[in-house]
């Protein structure tokens, strides 16, 4: 019996040095307790697919003809490569988010990406404010991040179909496939 | 150690944890930040011998815990990262994820023999109640 209160005890102490580290982390450092950087379920609409179960459709595939890249409502987002995603860069008014940490972002992201990091506790703020800033819930906005196995440009993608955008594009290839094509980049704070 | 690593990156540790594809989302994050401070908790508390045999029941049960995850991955052929020693920056394929699994399981057993050997050895307290709470 005294076993297992010393063991609730240790558990118990755990818990409050998490508490207390966590309230004096800094803000990227900081985690929510409740929820979670994956938005479980859809609360947009009842046919809105769950995260990761949208079937991804490639935007030159899905599209009545290459370079348009119109709204899709009954999915959280398309992916597309880097050749469609250069010439969305290209035209000067798509916004590039970048899903990965801020501290990689800081370390070099794709030129004018700003970062919105669905692993640090501002994501859901960051999401609102972006969508205060008022932009065209039908144009197109392009997320990204490491590509190959990462899934936060998705996680993003689903978070930014539930705020109300309806053309969320995925770079799937992400970052690495970007500088692999020499596009333009910056370093720092800086979008 | 591993626990302090973690410690630094809770969001990072986090990312880790989703990975496995084990806990319910609403778990990943209270896990994220309770596990490393667990950590940290008992080995301290094994290191400086104060009520060891309830730090090394918990030690053994997160190894299990950790065993079992990386287990359960590597029978899916899901490559992850161990997440054991904080978040990795470097690039790894998915074959060299899968045999890093392996030693990570193979180290944990050993880590796990270890926390047995201490409950074995170190004496269960008197039942009279006299004895000292620091052993």
């Amino acid at each position: 019996m005294r076993l297992i209160w010393q063991a609730v005890a240790l558990l118990t102490l755990a818990v409050v040095c998490a508490a207390a580290s966590n309230a004096m982390a800094g803000r990227e450092r900081r985690l929510a307790w409740k929820g979670a950087a994956i938005t479980e379920g859809s609360q947009r609409s009842a046919s809105t697919p769950a995260a990761g179960s949208a079937a991804p459709v490639s935007a030159a595939s899905s599209q009545a003809g290459k370079g348009s890249f119109s709204p899709h409502p009954d999915k959280p987002y398309v992916e597309i490569s880097g050749g469609e995603t250069s010439q969305l860069h290209g035209r000067g008014d798509v916004p590039f988010l970048d899903a990965r940490r801020t501290s990689v972002y800081r370390e070099g992201h794709i030129a004018g990406a700003r970062p919105l990091s669905v692993w640090e506790s501002d994501i859901d703020d960051k999401v609102k404010a972006f969508f205060a800033e008022g932009h065209d819930p039908s144009g197109p906005i392009v997320v990204y991040c490491s590509g190959g196995e990462c899934e936060d440009s998705h996680t993003l993608a689903q978070k930014l179909y539930l705020a109300g955008f309806d053309a969320v594009f995925v770079y799937k290839d992400g970052f690495p496939d970007w500088q692999r094509r020499g596009l333009p980049v910056h370093s720092g704070d800086r979008p | 150690m591993a626990g302090a690593l973690k410690i630094a990156d809770p969001p990072g540790f986090a990312h880790e944890i989703h990975n496995y594809a084990l806990l319910p989302e609403r778990l990943v994050n209270p896990a994220a930040l309770i596990l490393p401070w667990l950590e940290v908790v008992t080995g301290l508390a094994l290191f400086l011998g104060v009520w060891r045999r309830s730090a090394a029941a918990i030690f053994a049960v997160l190894l299990v815990v950790f065993i079992g995850a990386l287990s359960i991955n590597l029978g899916r052929g899901r490559p992850v990262d161990c997440g054991c020693f904080g978040t990795s920056s470097v690039p790894r394929t998915g074959a060299e994820r899968l045999a890093e699994m392996k030693v990570a399981i193979g180290r944990d057993v050993l880590l796990l023999l270890l926390a047995g050997q201490i409950l074995w050895a170190v004496p269960r307290p008197s039942r009279r109640g006299s004895a000292p709470l620091v052993r």
